[in-house]
């Protein structure tokens, strides 16, 4: 009788595993790799990369979508999903010139990087983390003197990362617009000249929303999304800090190709990804993939936003370097 | 016996020092510290983490008639390593060395293939209790709750646990622990184990948590339990509480009932659990319960860490002197009933953390003590005995 119960527990646990919610990627796979063998054709992977500083953690964003979507490619030849991530834009150029990585999804500004280092194709606008725009605002203390970009002078400010978009391409374009000049800093200790801005990199959004709090730095620019993320800007923080400056919006994040990848895989992708948010078998993916909503096409004003994207990206570059 | 104490974890640092060495220096790999060690595939096909923790204790008790015995403890001192090993398969293996031998903690094999769905084969924590699958190094207190003692502890086998946005549901079938053969060749003894959570809401500061939990666990051959609780500190070996070996054991369902909150600093959390033991031959049940409640409160702002597990994670201090926190617990436990006087205890507790940062913790804790005419340690002690018990405990994470 006994036995019998606990054997039956064990039913339980099998039908758990196998009847649970969301989709297995074996059974994806196995879905690709009986497609591929139909076609009657040598089959491949497709690979989707992505810069990343951690990618134990983007792996298990990235590799759901992967497999949605390889799984549904199978007549193309691709029997199997990849990823590869890059520590730095420059990598992931090298990548995508050797073919090694067929899809990226990325922010404006490394997209226009890729574009012009690589000749990727910009395929799709990404709703991550289900906004399809954002800004950057730059904060400092309340008690601050510091009310527009142009008190920033003869102050410190810190960035996040030098391949962020929101939290280093667009906050450096608009100081140096505003005509400041900007030098590097080797610790936020050191004060930059009187008639510059002193910059520091943070590497982690948390570090810039402390390090203005303590007064490591008298500023900081992130998106406006990370000032209201707990994990970025905890409450009793952002109580005590204030936002002097807000850029102009730009598109969240952008999907790209390799610029040689078969067009027929590069348009089965776009069909794919367009429809992803009607498909019920995609949420899994979709969820964790930034917790992306849609993608829809890059429209015309889209157009006109990542021109100046790409005014900006140069701008930058000739006055602080690559 | 000596030499295997010292060379256990030798080999374990040597074992990374060449892992390190033999990855870092590969191109393809992320290499990132905070005191512990991660490394990492830019393919994602394998990773590696390897930290550890070290908890040292001091406690000075106020006795009652029952001596004590203050002191010191290293209360844990251990390595800890996961890590994957190619897509979808991963390890887990933890050992604690604060008592002099080789305690092995988790040492399993993971399966990640299947979505959010997580099959772990191996020794594991058992599927039970928020307070119990919480670390040791994220707790409230030093000690985990009386009622702790009915939780099934870690064991060999094999559980599946699914994690959705609101709810996550586990089960598993265990035999015992690596170390808790019978004595002679008798079978094992072996339970299933199951809990189910819900948090209805779940943001970064923000949480409400309920649970439930159960375990059908039948004995090994010896057919004996027995239930032994100190009071809510480790550095004195007195157990008050204990219900002597019980006999003739059939089976023992033990079930349970958790619930926390939390709402930017300030957080609660209460758990109950019943534990029933059936004797033959008359199936005669004897039942054991408790239950214990906390509230806390980050005076410097900071928030419990709740997590998508249904469990709670580490605290990061946002000011420039680090997190404070002031805590409160009523706890209770009995382990009399029918002709098994194992005690009845009660502890109030009143705590006292300091977070310089995410890694680093000092705690502090004032037990007051009450234990009824039962509570003698099978005997071994006078009953009734009501110490308080000021203790502190000095504590790092990598």
């Amino acid at each position: 009788m006994t036995a019998a119960r606990h054997f039956t527990c064990a039913l339980v646990l099998a039908a758990l595993v196998l009847l649970c919610p969301g989709e297995s990627r074996s059974l994806d796979s196995d879905v690709a790799t009986r497609a591929g063998t139909s076609s009657g054709g040598s089959g491949r992977s497709l690979v989707i990369g992505k810069v990343s500083d951690n990618p134990k953690k983007h792996y298990s964003y990235l590799r759901p979508m992967a497999d949605y979507v390889a799984a549904r490619m199978g007549d193309l030849g691709i029997t199997e999903a990849g990823v590869l991530m890059a520590p730095s834009n420059d990598v992931m150029v090298r990548y995508l010139k050797e073919g090694r990585v067929d899809w990226v999804t990325e922010t404006p500004f490394s997209s226009i990087i890729f574009r012009e280092e690589a000749g990727a194709e910009l395929l799709l606008c990404k709703w991550k983390k289900g906004v399809s725009r954002y800004r950057t605002v730059f904060f400092t203390r309340n008690d601050s003197d510091i009310h527009s970009i142009e008190d920033l002078r003869g102050r410190t400010i810190a960035f996040e990362d030098p391949g962020s978009s929101s939290a280093y391409f667009i906050p450096a374009s608009e100081l140096i617009e505003a005509g400041l000049k900007l030098v590097p800093l080797d610790s936020p200790r050191d004060r930059p000249p009187t008639d510059a801005v002193g910059y520091i990199f943070t590497h982690e959004e948390i570090n810039s929303s402390i390090w203005v709090h303590r007064g490591i730095a008298d500023a900081a620019a992130f998106n406006n999304l990370d000032w209201s993320k707990e994990g970025h800007m905890p409450g009793p923080l952002r109580e005590e800090l204030r936002i002097f400056h807000e850029s102009a919006s730009f598109p969240r994040a952008l999907e790209l190709v390799r610029g040689d990848l078969e067009p027929e895989i590069r348009e089965r992708l776009r069909e794919i990804l367009l429809g992803a948010h009607e498909d019920p078998d995609a949420a899994t993916a979709l969820e964790a993939y930034q917790r992306t909503t849609r993608f829809n096409e890059i429209d015309a004003h889209v157009q006109t936003e990542l021109r100046e994207v790409d005014r900006l990206l140069h701008l930058v570059q000739s006055e602080l370097g690559k | 016996m000596h030499a295997r104490h010292t060379t256990v974890p030798a080999a374990v640092l040597l074992a990374v020092l060449v892992l390190l060495l033999t990855t870092a220096a590969a191109e393809e790999t992320a290499v990132s510290t905070e005191g512990g060690i991660e490394v990492s595939r830019y393919d994602g096909s394998a990773w590696f983490e390897f930290g550890g923790r070290v908890a040292i204790d001091g406690a000075f008790y106020a006795e009652d008639e029952v001596a004590l015995g203050d002191g010191t403890e290293l209360r844990r001192a251990s390595f800890e390593a996961e890590g994957g090993v190619a897509p979808e398969w991963e390890f887990e293996f933890g050992c604690d060395f604060a008592d002099g031998t080789a305690d092995v903690k988790d040492a399993a094999l993971c399966y990640t293939g299947l979505a959010a769905t997580r099959i772990v084969i191996g020794q594991q924590k058992t599927p039970f209790s928020i307070e119990e699958l919480t670390s040791a190094k994220n707790i409230t207190f030093l000690e985990r709750a009386l009622v702790n003692e009915l939780v099934p502890r870690r064991r060999i086998g094999v559980a599946a646990s699914h994690q959705a946005d609101t709810w996550t549901a586990s089960l598993g079938v265990f035999g015992e622990a690596f170390d808790d053969d019978a004595d002679d060749e008798g079978n094992e003894g072996w339970s299933t184990v199951g809990r189910a959570t819900f948090a209805p809401i779940r943001d970064d500061d923000l949480a409400v948590h309920f649970g439930a939990h159960a375990s059908m666990e039948n004995p090994d051959s010896e057919r004996e339990v027995k239930f032994n609780a100190r009071p809510e500190s480790h550095v004195t070996d007195i157990k008050y509480l204990d219900t002597g070996k019980i006999k003739r054991v059939e089976e023992i369902l033990t079930w349970g009932a958790e619930g926390a909150a939390v709402f930017g600093p300030f957080s609660v959390q209460g758990e109950y659990i019943s534990c029933s033991v059936t004797q033959a031959p008359e199936e005669e049940e004897r039942t054991f319960s408790g239950w214990y409640a906390y509230a806390s409160w980050f005076v410097t702002g900071e928030s419990r860490d709740y997590d998508k597990d249904g469990t709670f994670g580490s605290v990061k201090p946002l000011g420039r002197l680090g997190a404070l926190e002031l805590a409160a617990r009523y706890s209770t436990l009995n382990l009399s009933d029918g002709e098994i006087e194992g005690g009845e205890e009660t502890n109030i507790t009143v705590a006292l953390n300091w977070y310089p940062n995410s890694h680093v913790r000092f705690m502090m804790n004032y037990v007051i003590v009450d234990n009824d005419d039962c509570a003698d340690a099978d005997g071994d002690v006078d009953g009734d005995d009501d110490p308080g018990i000021f203790q502190l405990r000095c504590q790092v994470a990598f």
